[in-house]
């Protein structure tokens, strides 16, 4: 089965890389069959789920970094599974949908590349035992929603808003990352299965746990727009409506919730836990109510909503109970659920009518019947009317509040109140825009085409099957899910559409009718601009703005600063640099001048130095360049000279053919500069001057510390110098080191330099067709 | 650059110098050589053409454009690593023939690496060395014709 599970996900990205060309090839049809891999991936994932509901979990894993202790490995449990279903199931829906939404698109092949893509990366998640790969899943699908959030990348807002989704998740991202390595180090273990085996409490005791339980709950919160990281996800509603659906809705922004449900057991022991990410949950959850009711525009309510949905899992996680656990999966399933369906026909209302404000639209149920009954099934699971899945799912949210230990009341007013929001919500968002009179929309509304229809009208019909038969789903996903997360593979979850007379239906009961009364007064709450818009201005996304356009400022200022294009300073800014630093190291060392390890020269080398610093003079004062870059030659020469005299050919022709090329470079570059007429100011020359000889100075002192210099590790020459004929077949050193011993070294070497070249390229070729003489002397 | 002198030796000198370049990239392996240094003495041949006749010149002596040169010898060096791999070793693991040849010595996949390098090294310095030529020959032929543009200077 570890086999079917790999095979599965790697069908997904393989999907991912042809679907480009399958859409050339087949066109309008490409999504129907790309479609068919994720059902396949579905059904394959579904005939594990006797497996998990027997207490079973399906492994596989590979080799790959084992002096890191990474491994490619996967592990599916009940947890995974609901969510392999999910993003598969859903997956496979949106597929088909998005061929119709965005029809005669270009880039649609484009699009569908990071479409699957996200998808196999989000299955990654979910299915890796290894915290490393997870994260580089984890990684992808913040990519590949950057990618999706700026579909449309003509429009400005779209693009902001994928950066803006990126640089949170991602910055959320490597805190995680941080986090994960701090795990490995304290527990030694990388997988998954391996900390959810250690005892209970064992890694809560570990002295580093406070910042790992940190760091790894940024990545989470991040990605699952928790307050106050909420403020990327309502924006991320630039995407279209598809992406909408399946990513910022049903899977990605869960990922978050996964990761603090698939390390629950791990890090729930802690104190730290309840404190934290159950207040944090509620806070998430109301903050997305109370926003929902002030926008007019059908999608971003749905967005609000998404991150009220979001905090309530994560306070159900918070909170921690059986209970509330179980609550927590039936949740999730029931919100992806009607979510995706409610996504996708306001999707196609936006598509066939050309407005998603819910005040301009009304009566589109006799015109669109197929896709308003998608919306409308969806809309009161969402409410939690009885026999829908929504409904099943509040009555144990209700349970698990009303069994939450701690003083009473607090929990079930907010459950209550945040639910509330919810009904009057999915009033406005998914019923109105059907019901009512018939309004004047800027395109004259029709039914979509099938393939936007069937995606949300399949998943309207499981909201209701799941609300009508909960028992089945509840034996076979959510208990073996629930079990997961509370690291007790004995608990069972049955779901029960009927309870009897309890505390939770009369809540529910008083849910609705609240919700209904909400729903009346919502046009006077959405009227209130100015409030909302003054509560955008003080939020968290200001701090981001801040944040962003501070790193902006001070990147254009120390560009401005350093790269002013001025040679000379650049120069000295390089040479400026490596003398403090050296002055900082060198007087750690013993600075000598031992004359006995000094070797005699003869007659040829003193002369060559004679030369070589009578030529190094007079470059500094002739007043002709061309002199100046001939003198400069002799000393390039002269140092060749003294290479052979030292023994060192080989160095010794490198330098003779560089200074040859040099000096052809300098030739034919300064002849297109002014004679020189201009000197520079006496002071210029004097700082130059002292500078030369601080630099020079230095290098010297570098020069006798290295002669003095003992290392603790034997000089590694010896074992070049003996090698180098029996392993590498040759007796030149020099050559065997560049070709065979660092040959890694030298193909990177030689790839910089090609990239430098063409470089040198670019800025003479490529310039403005306006020439710039601005280039200074 | 009108040089009897430069024109002459570099009849003489372009063939000699190719031939010199690789002597070194094949002797670099016992003694003071390799492909580095061959690739600078190689690029030099080109280099005289572009100073004796003009760039134009040395271009068409050339055939290949330098990018070219330049990716097919990145080309040359990573395949160079590949048949270690194929053997189970790690990337770019030395691999030779054990019996020498006549006048070329043992051949193995580092000699491919440093061809590889040879061949990059002389690419990148025709590539700069035309660059900067041609730069320049545009220049004075913009200052034979009018004479605003000198004025600037």
């Amino acid at each position: 089965m570890g086999t079917l599970l790999t095979t599965s996900i790697a069908a997904v990205f393989c999907a991912a890389f042809l679907a480009p060309w399958v859409h050339r090839v087949l066109g309008a049809r490409a999504g129907v069959v790309l479609g068919l891999v994720p059902l396949g991936a579905f059904v394959a994932f579904a005939s594990m789920v006797p497996t998990m509901a027997g207490g079973g979990n399906v492994k596989a894993s590979w080799e790959w970094i084992p002096s890191l202790g990474i491994e490619l490995s996967l592990f599916v449990d009940g947890l995974s599974l609901l969510f392999l279903l999910v993003i598969s199931g859903i997956g496979t829906c949106i597929v088909w949908y998005a061929g119709g939404y965005l029809h005669g698109k270009k880039d649609l092949g484009r699009f569908y590349l990071y479409l699957l893509g996200f998808m196999g990366a989000m299955l990654g998640i979910v299915a890796s035992d290894n915290l490393v790969l997870l994260f580089i899943f984890w990684e992808l699908t913040s990519i590949s929603s950057y990618l999706l959030i700026g579909y449309y990348c003509e429009k400005e807002k779209s693009r902001k808003a994928a950066l803006q989704a990126l640089l949170v998740t991602g910055a959320g991202g490597l805190a995680m990352l941080a986090g994960i390595l701090m795990l490995g180090n304290a527990t030694g273990t990388y997988e998954i299965s391996k900390l959810l085996a250690m005892p209970e409490g064992a890694i809560a005791a570990e002295a580093a746990f406070p910042a790992i339980f940190v760091l790894l709950l940024l990545g989470a919160f991040t990605k699952s727009a928790q307050f106050p990281f909420h403020f990327w996800l309502p924006n991320a509603m630039e995407a279209p409506a598809p992406v909408s659906a399946f990513l910022h809705s049903a899977t990605m922004v869960k990922a978050g919730v996964f990761l603090l449900a698939r390390l629950h057991p791990c890090l729930s022991p802690s104190p730290l836990w309840t404190t934290v990410v159950a207040p944090i949950g509620a806070l998430t959850m109301l903050i997305g109510v109370f926003l929902a009711l002030g926008q007019t525009d059908a999608k971003r309510i749905l967005a609000y909503t998404t991150l009220a949905v979001l905090g309530t899992l994560t306070m159900l996680l918070g909170l921690g109970t059986d209970l509330a656990v179980k609550a927590c999966m039936a949740y999730l399933l029931a919100h992806a659920l009607y979510k995706a369906a409610l996504f996708l026909a306001i999707g196609s209302v936006d598509h066939e009518a050309g407005t998603r404000e819910v005040d301009a639209l009304g009566g589109l149920g006799r015109l669109m019947p197929l896709t308003a009954t998608a919306a409308v099934l969806g809309a009161l699971s969402m409410a939690g009317i009885p026999m829908l899945m929504g409904f099943v799912s509040k009555e144990y949210f209700y349970k698990a509040l009303l069994g939450v230990p701690g003083p009473r009341g607090l929990w079930e007013v907010l459950g209550v109140g945040a639910s509330v929001g919810m009904v009057a919500l999915a009033a406005t968002a998914g019923l109105k825009p059907f019901f009512g009179s018939l309004k004047t929309t800027p395109k004259k509304p029709h039914e979509a085409p099938w393939a936007m229809t069937i995606g949300p009208l399949i998943l309207g019909m499981l909201a209701v099957c799941f609300g009508l038969f909960p028992g089945w789903i509840g034996n076979h996903l959510i208990g073996p899910a629930s079990a997961a997360v509370l690291g007790d593979p004995s608990f069972s979850a049955g779901l029960k559409l009927w309870h009897g007379w309890t505390v939770a239906l009369a809540l529910s009961v008083l849910t609705l009718a609240l919700g209904a009364g909400l729903y009346f007064l919502a046009p006077r709450i959405r009227g209130a601009t100015p409030l909302f818009a003054f509560l955008g201005k003080i939020g968290p996304e200001r701090a981001y703005e801040l944040v962003l356009d501070g790193v902006l400022g001070f990147a254009k200022w120390q560009t401005r600063f350093l790269q002013n294009g001025y040679l000379r300073n650049y120069v000295l800014t390089v040479g400026g640099f490596t003398v403090v630093l050296l002055l900082w190291l060198l007087p750690r060392n013993e600075i000598g001048f031992d004359l006995s390890k000094m070797v005699p020269t003869s007659v040829m080398g003193v002369t060559t130095c004679a030369l070589i610093i009578a030529s190094a003079l007079m470059a500094c004062f002739v007043t002709s360049r061309f002199a100046a870059i001939l003198a400069l030659g002799v000393v390039g020469l002269g140092i060749a000279i003294l290479y052979f005299l030292f023994g060192a050919p080989d160095l010794a022709m490198t330098q003779i053919l560089v200074e040859t090329l040099t000096l052809v470079l300098f030739v034919l570059a300064f002849q297109r500069l002014p004679l020189l007429k201009e000197f520079s100011k006496v002071s210029t020359r004097v700082r130059d001057a002292v500078f030369a000889l601080i630099f020079g100075g230095v290098m010297t002192a570098l020069v006798l510390v290295a002669f003095h210099f003992k290392s603790s590790a034997p000089p590694i020459s010896g074992y070049m110098g003996e090698q180098s004929l029996p392993l590498g077949q040759g007796r030149n050193v020099v050559n065997v080191i560049l070709v065979d011993f660092r040959a890694l070294d030298t193909l990177g070497e030689i790839t910089v330099l090609a990239i430098a070249a063409l470089g040198v390229f670019a800025m003479l070729k490529l310039r403005p067709i306006a020439k710039t003489e601005g280039e200074k002397p | 650059m009108n040089s009897v002198i430069l024109s002459a030796t570099n009849r003489l000198l372009s063939g000699l110098l190719i031939i010199f370049s690789v002597f070194l990239l094949l002797r670099g392996h016992n003694l003071p050589g390799g492909g580095f240094a061959g690739g600078l003495v190689a690029s030099c041949a080109f280099v005289l053409q572009a100073l004796a006749f003009g760039v134009a010149s040395a271009k068409k002596l050339l055939v290949f454009d330098p990018h070219t040169i330049i990716a097919v010898g990145l080309l040359v060096a990573l395949l160079s690593g590949l048949p270690a791999v194929l053997d189970g070793l790690p990337f770019l693991t030395g691999m030779w023939d054990k019996t020498p040849l006549p006048i070329v010595g043992k051949l193995g996949s580092p000699l491919w690496f440093d061809l590889g390098v040879y061949i990059v090294v002389g690419g990148i310095c025709c590539l700069i060395v035309f660059s900067l030529g041609e730069e320049l020959e545009e220049e004075n032929d913009a200052k034979h014709e009018p004479d605003s543009k000198e004025k600037k200077n």
